[in-house]
């Protein structure tokens, strides 16, 4: 075995600068997904029939299909279909963003329907209407509990980014693939991208544990 | 005024209330008692439309509950409730609790919602839980918040589901006074309460239900000491 990470100390600046790749693009996902999550969980416990349909049908066919051939869709069926040329970034967003939004909008339903019923009752004896409820009695509790269930997901994407490079992402992978490629050497440049992912996914383990906390102090 | 007619209620098959008519006037403190299943929650719960009539009519001074022109939104706000389980805010603070709906609802200013929720707080005896959070308030202490945030709100009639029910013993009664307190500051009650003493004392009425109907409507002393109706006798031998 003749490891030698000395020779990939030059490349290490390089493979970091992935790590705002990834951060970004995790970012925009998340929050694509999140926002795009809690409407269709909204959908989906409204008594709207054809807006819960459409919430179901659209959950069931992000879960139900790989997410690496939604990415390929996107990338190259964008431009096939539309004439738009996107670029890998966007589709990369797109397909995650979309994507999470399904498993996201699963989890707020989840927890929507865990909040104690009587807590909508006590807001429609008041007199609050529907929106103010959700927004300030309902989803605020319902959050809290599904706190741990969304920084999941959100570290399941952070994860699953790596995927990305197939499409020519500039992220973690990409850049460690290229290096590797540079000076036929896969294990180092390998490690040291896991050992990020690995830290990045320690980060957010811990910053999610900080909010749990913070949003207990109810308790 | 509430006006109830020829009120019934089905849950499926299930009828719950049986052709209902009564009126409770301004001022009036009405207990409403009977047996488990007799479909008081029910008739509670239909007075502001938390559940939907089958048929007949209600009517909130002159405007009628259950039609299709109603804002019963906004007549809720005339129409406060307490609940067997309180169903306080847990995310908010008592403070938050009392000021979330008058500043919501009603669109008053955050300083006159909380000078009102200082007073309400002082008047159930709470000033000193103002900034807690309601799990950390034991049951009394959370009904009483709650009869506050209800309160809160002005409303002209109040409606209490066996506000004392869930309470430890050595709590019935600081619910209880405050209850009475209210009864004699003139505003109108609507009490299911399993709380003999309490109704025989406080009550100006009792609605007695069995089986979905409403079975004898008396006064608390002829009630408890001479009820019209052997099914009020029977079910008045075994609870006292
Ligand atoms: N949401 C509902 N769906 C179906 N049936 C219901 C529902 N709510 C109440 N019921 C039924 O209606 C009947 C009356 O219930 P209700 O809660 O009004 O009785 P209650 O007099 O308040 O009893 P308790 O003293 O136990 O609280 C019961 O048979 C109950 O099972
Ligand atoms: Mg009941």
């Amino acid at each position: 075995m003749n490891l030698d990470f000395t020779q990939f100390v030059p490349n290490i600046p390089y493979i970091l600068e992935g790590i705002l790749v990834t951060l970004k693009f995790v970012s925009v996902s998340a929050i694509l997904g999140f926002v795009l999550g809690t409407i269709l969980a909204l959908f989906k416990i409204g008594r709207v029939k054809i807006l819960s349909w459409i919430a179901d049908a659209y959950t069931s066919v992000f879960r139900g299909t790989p997410l690496i051939l939604q990415l390929l869709l996107f990338y190259h069926a964008t431009p096939q279909l539309t004439g738009y040329d996107i670029s890998a970034f966007e589709a990369g967003v797109l397909s995650f963003g979309l994507n999470s939004a399904a498993y996201i909008s699963e989890i707020i339903r989840a927890g929507i329907r865990a909040v104690d019923t009587g807590q909508n009752e006590a807001a429609a004896a008041l007199g609050i209407p529907y929106r103010p409820m959700m927004k300030d009695i309902i989803l605020p509790q319902a959050m809290k509990n599904i706190l741990p269930a969304l920084m999941n997901e959100f570290i399941t994407l952070t994860k699953e980014s790596a995927i990305v490079s197939v499409i020519g992402v500039f992220d973690i992978m990409r850049r460690s693939q290229i290096v590797a490629a540079e000076k036929f050497k896969y294990f180092e440049p390998l490690l040291i991208a896991g050992v990020i992912y690995y830290l990045l996914v320690m980060i957010l383990t811990l910053v999610g544990k900080m909010v749990e906390r913070r949003m207990s102090r109810s308790d | 005024m509430i006006k109830v007619e020829n009120l019934q209620k089905k849950f499926g098959e299930n009828e719950v209330l049986r052709s209902i008519s009564t009126e409770i006037n301004k001022g009036e403190v009405v207990a409403v008692i009977g047996p488990s299943g007799s479909g008081k929650s029910t008739l509670l719960r239909c007075m502001n439309q938390l559940e939907e009539l089958t048929s007949g009519t209600i009517w909130i001074d002159n405007q009628q509950l259950n039609h299709s022109k109603t804002n019963v939104m906004e007549l809720r706000q005339k129409i406060g409730m307490v609940f067997q389980h309180f169903h306080l805010f847990p995310h908010k603070t008592v403070l938050e609790n009392l000021i979330y709906a008058p500043m919501k609802v009603k669109g008053i200013t955050k300083k006159e919602a909380e000078s009102k929720a200082h007073q309400l707080l002082e008047q159930v005896g709470l000033s000193m839980k103002v900034n807690e959070y309601p799990k950390r308030l034991s049951g009394g202490q959370k009904q009483r918040v709650a009869i506050a945030r209800a309160l809160a709100m002005e409303p002209e009639y109040m409606l209490f589901d066996e506000p004392t029910s869930a309470l430890d013993p050595e709590m019935v009664k600081e619910v209880l006074d405050v209850m009475k307190q209210l009864g004699k500051t003139g505003m109108t009650m609507v009490i299911v309460t399993h709380e003999m003493a309490f109704a025989r004392e406080a009550a100006d009425r009792v609605l007695f239900l069995d089986g979905g109907k409403l079975v004898e409507e008396n006064s608390p002393s002829e009630f408890f000491n001479e009820p019209k109706t052997d099914r009020a006798k029977a079910f008045l031998e075994k609870v006292l």
